[in-house]
C-alpha cells in the first residue's frame, strides 16, 4: 500500500483527468450533430424566458406578493436559476439509472472498471451545455439586485458560491436518492416528473406556501434551500438567515444520506438473465 | 496462493410471480410473491496463474453467473470468493484494475465514439502509460486487423469486429485475468480462430489467466486444457479435458459433453479424477 496522501490526491487528479476527456469526447459527438445541439441549448434559453415572463406578469397586477416584490422574486428566480444549471448539466440524468443501468443491465459494464460507480454514471450521462441557465441566473440577479438598490459586500461572492455549492448537493442528493430506489424497483418509478414539478417550487418565496407544503419543501424534499433560501441572504434580507445559512448543511446531510441509500442499492444490482 | 479461489460459491435469485388482473396487482403491492432460484449452488473453484480455464454448461446453467461473481458485479449470496488477493465486490475499484471482461452478448466500449476514443478513454481510466499503450495496440491490431475499424463508432461495427474490439480494449491494461462469457458467439468460423489464435499468443506472452464461457466446444479444443461443467448451478466435473475423453472412451468432444448434458456419467470403472458425484 502506498502513502496516504499523495495516493488519494492522485486520485482526486485521475478522476479529474477522466473527466476532462469525458468532456471532450462529449463535445466531440455532439459536434457531430451540431444543430441539435445548439436548438437543445435555445430551447433551454426559452424555457427560462416563458418563466421568467410568468414572473412579469403576475406583477405587472400586483406591485408584490405575501411581502415580496418583483425585484425580490426575480433574483431569487435567478439564483435558483444556478444550482438548477449545475442539477441540469450533471444530475438530471441521474433518472436513467433505474431503466437503462439497472433494468437493462448496462450497469455490469460500469461496475467492471476501476472508478466510483456513481461518478461514471454522472459524466457518461452528463449534458454540460445546460450549464447556461446559470448565466442567465447570474445576468437576473445583477439586473434585478441593481433595479432594487442592493449594494453588494466583499462577502457576498464568497458565500453566494458556498450556498449554490449546497445547493447543487441537495438536487445532487435528491436525485440520488431516486437513482436508488431504482435499484429495489428495477424500472421506472415515475416519480420523476413530480419530483421535478416540486424542486420548480424552490424558486418562490415560501410565504405564498401553506404550511404543509412548506414543511415537505424544508424538511423532506429540501428544495426550499435551493431557491428561496439561500436567495434571501445574498439580496441581504435577513429574516431567513437560519434556513439560509443551513443550506450547505442541508445539502451535504441529503447528499451523504442519498449516497448511502445508493451503495445499498448497488449491493442488490443483479443485472439481466441474458 | 492461488490466483482465483472461490469456497461454497452461491447466488440465489428471487423470482417474483405477478398476479393476474387489477385486484392482483394490487395485492402484489402488498405482498409479493416470490420463489428462490439457486442459480449458483455452492462452487469450489480455484485457478492458478497462468491457466487458461473453459467453462461450460447447458443454457441457464450459472456460468454468466459464476462469471458475474468473480468479476465483482454481483455480491454473492453465501461462500467466498477471493480473486487476484481482493474480494471483487468488495474492493471493486481497485480490484477492476487487474482483469479484463468482455461480454459476448454486451458492448463495454461507449456505443457513439470511434473505438479509438473509447481506446484513449480507457487508457485514462486505467492509467496507461503511452508507450505501453501504442506498443499494445500494435500487437493487437497485428493479430486482431483492428487498422480498418478504429475510427468507426462501435455502432457501426458489425458483431465480429465489435468482439475484436471489446477483447483488444479488455487488455490494454494487461489485466493479470480476462474473464470471457461467449467470445466467440455469432461469428465466422475465421473470426473465431483469429480470437482464439489471440487468446493463445497473450496467454503465451504475457502469463494472461484466462476464464471462458462457451457454447462452441472448438473453443474449449483449440484453447483451455482444462474445463469446469456446471449444470444447474452445481459443479459437475471439473478436472482435463484429456482425462474426459479416457473416461468416456470417446474420441468427439461434442458427443461426450452432450452425454454429460444429458445427466449420463461415465463408465464406472473409469469414473473418479475430476468428478464431482453428490
Ligand atoms: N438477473 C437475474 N434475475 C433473475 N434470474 C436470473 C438473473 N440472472 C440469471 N438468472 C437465472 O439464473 C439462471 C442461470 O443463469 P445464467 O445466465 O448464469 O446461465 P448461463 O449458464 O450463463 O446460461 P446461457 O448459456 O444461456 O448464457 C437462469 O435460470 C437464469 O434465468
Ligand atoms: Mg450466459
Amino acid at each position: 500500500m502506498a502513502m496516504k496522501l499523495p495516493s488519494s490526491s492522485k486520485t482526486a487528479a485521475r478522476y479529474l483527468t477522466i473527466f476532462i476527456h469525458y468532456l471532450a469526447q462529449y463535445i466531440k459527438t455532439k459536434m457531430a450533430y451540431r444543430w441539435d445541439f445548439f436548438i437543445h441549448i435555445f430551447t433551454e434559453f426559452l424555457q427560462q424566458s416563458v418563466s421568467l415572463i410568468f414572473i412579469l406578469i403576475i406583477f405587472s397586477k400586483v406591485p408584490a406578493i405575501q411581502g415580496w416584490t418583483r425585484d425580490q422574486v426575480l433574483f431569487i428566480y435567478g439564483f435558483f436559476l444556478v444550482p438548477f444549471g449545475i442539477y441540469s448539466g450533471f444530475f438530471n440524468h441521474l433518472f436513467d439509472v433505474p431503466e437503462k443501468y439497472v433494468l437493462q443491465g448496462e450497469f455490469d459494464r460500469i461496475l467492471v472498471r476501476p472508478i466510483n460507480a456513481w461518478y461514471q454514471v454522472v459524466v457518461e450521462t452528463m449534458r454540460p451545455e445546460l450549464l447556461v441557465s446559470m448565466i442567465v441566473g447570474i445576468i437576473i440577479m445583477i439586473h434585478s439586485g441593481s433595479r432594487m438598490g442592493l449594494v453588494p459586500v466583499w462577502w457576498d461572492i464568497p458565500l453566494a458560491a458556498v450556498l449554490v455549492a449546497g445547493a447543487a448537493l441537495v438536487y445532487a442528493g435528491v436525485y440520488t436518492f431516486l437513482a436508488s430506489l431504482g435499484f429495489w424497483t428495477e424500472g421506472n418509478l415515475g416519480l420523476m416528473p413530480m419530483v421535478y414539478n416540486l424542486s420548480q417550487y424552490g424558486r418562490y418565496p415560501m410565504t405564498i406556501y401553506r404550511g404543509p407544503v412548506r414543511f415537505l419543501l424544508t424538511w423532506i424534499l429540501p428544495f426550499a434551500f435551493v431557491g428561496f433560501y439561500p436567495a434571501t441572504i445574498v439580496m441581504h434580507r435577513y429574516e431567513y438567515m437560519g434556513y439560509a445559512l443551513l443550506t450547505p448543511v442541508v445539502g451535504i446531510v441529503s447528499f451523504v444520506i442519498a449516497y448511502l441509500f445508493w451503495e445499498a442499492g448497488v449491493k442488490r444490482y443483479r443485472g439481466t438473465g441474458s | 496462493m492461488k490466483l482465483i479461489e472461490a469456497r461454497g460459491l452461491t447466488k440465489e435469485f428471487r423470482i417474483f410471480s405477478r398476479s393476474e388482473g387489477v385486484m392482483g396487482a394490487f395485492r402484489d403491492l402488498f405482498h409479493r410473491r416470490y420463489r428462490i432460484l439457486r442459480a449458483v449452488d455452492g462452487i469450489d473453484f480455484a485457478v492458478d496463474r497462468g491457466e487458461m480455464v473453459g467453462y461450460i454448461g447447458a443454457n441457464g446453467a450459472g456460468k454468466s453467473t459464476t462469471i458475474k461473481m468473480l468479476t465483482g458485479i454481483l455480491v454473492p449470496t453465501a461462500g467466498t470468493v477471493s480473486v487476484n488477493g481482493y474480494v471483487p465486490h468488495k474492493d471493486r475499484e481497485s480490484y477492476t484494475r487487474g482483469i479484463g471482461v468482455v461480454f459476448g452478448q454486451r458492448s463495454q466500449l461507449w456505443w457513439d465514439i470511434a473505438v479509438i476514443e473509447s481506446f484513449k478513454l480507457l487508457r485514462r481510466i486505467y492509467d496507461v502509460p503511452r508507450e505501453d499503450f501504442r506498443r499494445r495496440l500494435q500487437q493487437f491490431d497485428d493479430i486482431l486487423g483492428l487498422s480498418g475499424l478504429l475510427n468507426l463508432p462501435v455502432r457501426k461495427l458489425s458483431l465480429g469486429q465489435r468482439m475484436r474490439c471489446d477483447l483488444a480494449a479488455a487488455l490494454l491494461h494487461n489485466p493479470a485475468i480476462l474473464f470471457l462469457d461467449e467470445p466467440t458467439i455469432g461469428l465466422d468460423v475465421l473470426a473465431k480462430s483469429k480470437i482464439r489464435e489471440f487468446l493463445k499468443e497473450i496467454n503465451n506472452e504475457y502469463k494472461t489467466t484466462v476464464i471462458l464461457t462457451t457454447h462452441d466446444l472448438g473453443d474449449i479444443e483449440a484453447l483451455c486444457p482444462r474445463v469446469a461443467i456446471i449444470d444447474r448451478g452445481k459443479m459437475l466435473y471439473d478436472g482435463s479435458v484429456d482425462n474426459l475423453y479416457s473416461q468416456w472412451g470417446q474420441d468427439k468432444l461434442e458427443d461426450i459433453v452432450k452425454r454429460i448434458y444429458m445427466g449420463q456419467k461415465p463408465t464406472s470403472g473409469s469414473a473418479g479424477g475430476g468428478w464431482d458425484i453428490g
